[in-house]
């Protein structure tokens, strides 16, 4: 009969006008992320030995690493991320077979500022000699880390962004 | 209880305007003018809660909370919006006609405000009570065609022209059936004063007597206001919003706050002539008269939110053909059975 | 009475050309005379930018095409590169591509249905058919950690197997998806409005869908029960038991029918998948570069909007020479000019919204 999907419609509308709403208030409440989810990135430096095999997995040139060496050994002295390029497609926590960099579930990364979206996971001078594995040393390159992995990373000094593609 | 406090108003204002020395005829004068004002403010400010309405109802149909952030619950939040769309640039594209352009947003607000001037809100409390209500208020109301057509016409948009065109088509069509549904609750009550419609249905609301001529007021009603299934003038997943198209700022807000305003028209056209307007039903009269129009008028317009947010929107052949091969005739055959029906009816001498 | 032919110019900028589509109608009234694609606007090159980049790092890009099908663009991609390094994926990896790309499927159509809803005019399906989309987002991003752009497949196998957490949800939606198709079915498909507005709109014939070499669900609304899945399967997909749905008319409505009775027929799929699933390794031996050998491949999937063809040329170095992609969107927007001829400018948008194109693929 004509007007039977008619009605059929309104009921539906009817009865979803009743049920318990699906949406969250955002800023007060969050939906919980899963453990996989890719959000900012996170290097944890001493475990880093800057081979560089993240920069090359990356499809679009996003890391770029600075290291030195001292001693015998690589010392990774600046790591940045230009996130603006980021696909987020995880190829380069992938590579990584020190578990060094992950992904982390902080989300708001925005920024005002495009030159202020550069993410600076690593930004250090090398030191003279490498510390044959002293507890004391990490205590001067900590608080370096801390200040690179918070919201508000400092610019990397000006370095041109490679051509793209 | 509260029953008069509206016209015990406008009756104390009559005695302190004759206490003051106003001559009869200027203080009727000022009556009038407050409850003309009166019945404009207190429309805007229901327009503006119709949009806070529709947005709350039609979330709350799309399993989502609606607005909530300005004022408790989101209820400012239409004062906010006009408030920032006041405050927006007015843009003038540049080949418009200037004149018509600007005048349509600010004009067509006008019949639905005429319109309401006749609207008894409660017993006794019609700002005028016209001799011939009905006919006024369908006269007025079928004015807005032309004011949608002046902004389609001079944006000087194609998207605007077609959606012009369609307002004209639509509304002119549907003008029929609306006044030939409303043809037999006039041929029953003999009158086309609103108050002695309402007064005739203190035995049964005529949603009973003439269930099908209220079918088709409905329908038409639904289009006469550009609303889902028939909103092809703003159809805004085809001629993205029809004659506002080029409108920006306040001018769109008042396309859009009309269509409330009218919607109230019609809603309050529909209550008065098929719902009993403000009469209490079962003789619930512990409530005010207005109390009841008020709810009967929300109820319809509940009813055009729900079914704005259910259905898909109908093409525009098939509303000329619904309009003409449907409505029409069924409107035309309402009246005859009508007439049929009250011959027999006092020749058995009811 | 001499009357004129209009110009009108629907897009890029249009609610209803689902992204940046132009089409160019010339119009008698409401009537199109004639009818001008113009795709293009989103074309990012990607065919181009990925003779750039090392066989893996073309995946994220895969992604991008049909973002809302994100993990069979990736399969597509893949099964190509697989097929020119004559890689056999292991069967958990063969069975989690299924679940994930038949969840990826129902998200397609979901938007497909949503949008089709909103572009006949009802909004409020639109919003239901994408609030159940959320839960297979939130699935997939428990699998690949992303919503949209997953880059979940790897050659020769998955990037990660999938999360114990994953399973409950998995259950209770394809527990819940009968009913929730049932209410679009009773919001949307069983309307008279709808209806009305699309049936015998935009017939496209079977002839003419086959000479168009239509596929996806634009085919099948024609009637024609052309599913690679089927006919050609590839992967594990000859192990399960389903239909293909088909339509009769091949008018908009049997197209928009066709995709939920599909999400109904994916469900199954799923469901079969995760009983049948086995345990194993989800990554096939593999070389440390991926550096296929010199020669071509050109491997086909059944996509949520047709076959998705991926021509993979490789000169043995670790960069593909050459990758092209037969975009099932793209391909069927071919028959469009001709089949919008003679319908109203609301059928305009009833007919390109069957078709259920996405910029992002039409334009590559």
């Amino acid at each position: 009969m004509f007007g039977q999907g008619l009605l059929k419609g309104l009921a539906i509308t009817w009865k979803e006008l009743f049920t318990r709403k699906v949406t969250v208030q955002y800023p007060e409440e969050k939906l919980p992320l899963p453990e996989r989810y890719h959000g900012r990135f996170e290097l944890d430096v001493d475990k880093c030995i800057a081979c560089g095999l993240c920069a090359n997995a990356c499809p679009n040139k996003v890391i770029q690493i600075t290291k030195e060496k001292v001693g015998k050994k690589q010392y990774l002295t600046k790591y940045v991320m230009r996130i603006e390029y980021c696909l987020f497609c995880g190829l380069c926590v992938e590579s990584c077979n020190k578990d060094a960099l992950k992904f982390s579930h902080v989300i708001n990364m925005n920024q005002y500022y495009r030159d202020k979206v550069r993410l600076v996971l690593v930004d250090r001078p090398a030191p003279e000699a490498l510390p044959e594995e002293e507890p004391a040393e990490p205590d001067a390159e900590r608080p370096a880390a801390a200040r690179a992995r918070s919201a508000r990373a400092e610019v990397a000094a000006g370095k041109a962004p490679g051509k793209e593609g | 209880m509260g029953e008069n406090i509206f016209t015990g108003i406008a009756a104390g204002l009559r005695t302190i305007l004759a206490g003051a020395g106003v001559p009869p005829l200027a203080s009727e004068f000022i009556v009038m003018l407050v409850k003309l004002v009166a019945v404009i403010v207190f429309v805007s400010l229901n327009v503006i809660w119709l949009v806070y309405m529709e947005r709350k109802v039609c979330a709350y149909i799309q399993c989502r909370i609606g607005p909530n952030r300005v004022g408790p619950k989101g209820l400012l939040q239409t004062v906010a919006d006009v408030v920032k769309l006041l405050a927006k640039e007015i843009i003038i594209p540049r080949r418009v006609d200037k004149v018509v352009y600007l005048a349509a947003p600010i004009l067509v607000f006008v019949p639905p405000m005429m319109a309401f001037a006749v609207i008894p809100w409660g017993e006794g409390m019609a700002p005028i009570d016209l001799n011939i209500g009905v006919f006024y208020v369908l006269a007025v109301a079928s004015l807005s065609t032309i004011i949608f057509w002046m902004g389609g016409w001079s944006s000087n948009n194609k998207y605007s022209l077609v959606g012009g065109m369609r307002v004209v088509a639509q509304m002119v069509s549907y003008e029929l059936p609306l006044v030939l549904s409303l043809l037999g609750v006039i041929m029953l009550t003999g009158t086309l004063s609103i108050t002695e419609i309402v007064n005739a249905q203190r035995g049964t609301w005529f949603i009973f007597a003439q269930p099908l001529a209220f079918l088709i007021y409905f329908i038409a009603g639904v289009s006469e206001v550009n609303r889902t299934p028939f909103d092809l003038v703003e159809g805004e997943s085809e001629i993205i919003a029809g004659p506002y198209t080029e409108y920006s700022g306040m001018g769109y807000a008042m396309y859009m706050l009309a269509e409330y305003g009218s919607m109230m028209v019609i809603s309050c056209m529909c209550t008065i002539m098929f719902l009993g307007g403000w009469l209490a039903p079962f003789g619930w009269t512990f409530l005010p008269s207005w109390f009841w129009f008020f709810i009967k008028v929300y109820a319809m317009i509940f009813i055009f939110m729900w079914i704005r947010w259910t259905y898909p929107r109908i093409r525009v052949d098939q509303l000329m053909a619904f309009g003409w091969k449907v409505l029409v005739p069924l409107s035309l055959a309402n009246i005859f059975v009508t007439g049929v029906g009250m011959y027999i009816y006092r020749a058995i001498g009811w | 009475m001499k009357t004129q032919t209009y110009v009108l110019n629907m897009g890029p900028q249009h609610p209803s050309t689902h992204g940046v589509f132009r089409i160019i109608l010339e119009l008698d009234g409401e009537v199109v005379v004639k009818a001008t694609s113009v795709p293009g606007y989103l074309h990012r090159g990607i065919e181009k930018l990925a003779e750039a980049r090392t066989y893996t790092q073309v995946i994220p890009y895969t992604d991008r095409m049909d973002y809302l099908a994100s993990m069979l663009m990736n399969w597509g991609y893949v099964a190509a590169v697989e097929k020119l390094m004559g890689i056999e994926v292991p069967e958990r990896a063969e069975y989690i591509r299924v679940i994930v790309g038949e969840l990826s499927r129902i998200a397609s159509h979901l938007v497909a249905v949503g949008t089709y809803s909103v572009d006949i005019g009802g909004f409020t399906g639109f919003l239901y058919c994408f609030r159940d989309r959320e839960r297979v987002l939130d699935l997939l991003e428990m699998v690949s950690g992303s919503r949209m752009t997953f880059s979940y497949f790897r050659i020769g196998g998955v990037a990660d197997d999938l999360p114990p957490e994953f399973f409950p949800p998995l259950e209770k939606f394809l527990k819940d998806l009968p009913s929730l198709c049932d209410e679009y079915d009773g919001l949307i498909t069983g309307n008279e409005i709808f209806q009305a507005r699309t049936k015998y709109v935009g017939i496209i014939t079977p002839e003419m869908g086959i000479n168009y070499s239509l596929t996806g669900p634009v085919l099948r609304g024609s009637g024609i029960p052309y599913d690679l899945r089927k006919v050609r399967p590839y992967g594990v997909y000859d192990r399960f038991d389903f239909e293909v749905p088909v339509g009769k008319n091949g008018d908009c409505f049997d197209r928009f029918v066709c995709r939920i009775k599909e999400i109904r027929q994916s469900a199954r799929i799923i469901q079969q998948a995760i009983e049948g699933l086995p345990e194993g390794p989800i990554m096939a031996k593999m070389p440390k570069v991926i550096k296929p050998p010199a020669g071509e491949a050109y491997a086909e999937i059944e996509s949520s909007k047709g076959v998705l063809g991926c021509y993979v040329v490789s000169d043995g170095s670790p960069k593909p020479y050459r990758v092209h992609f037969r975009r099932p969107s793209f391909i069927n927007l071919g028959y469009l000019d001709e089949l919008l001829v003679g319908w109203k400018i609301a059928d305009v948008i009833a007919i390109l919204g069957s078709l259920d194109i996405v910029l992002g693929e039409v334009d590559c």
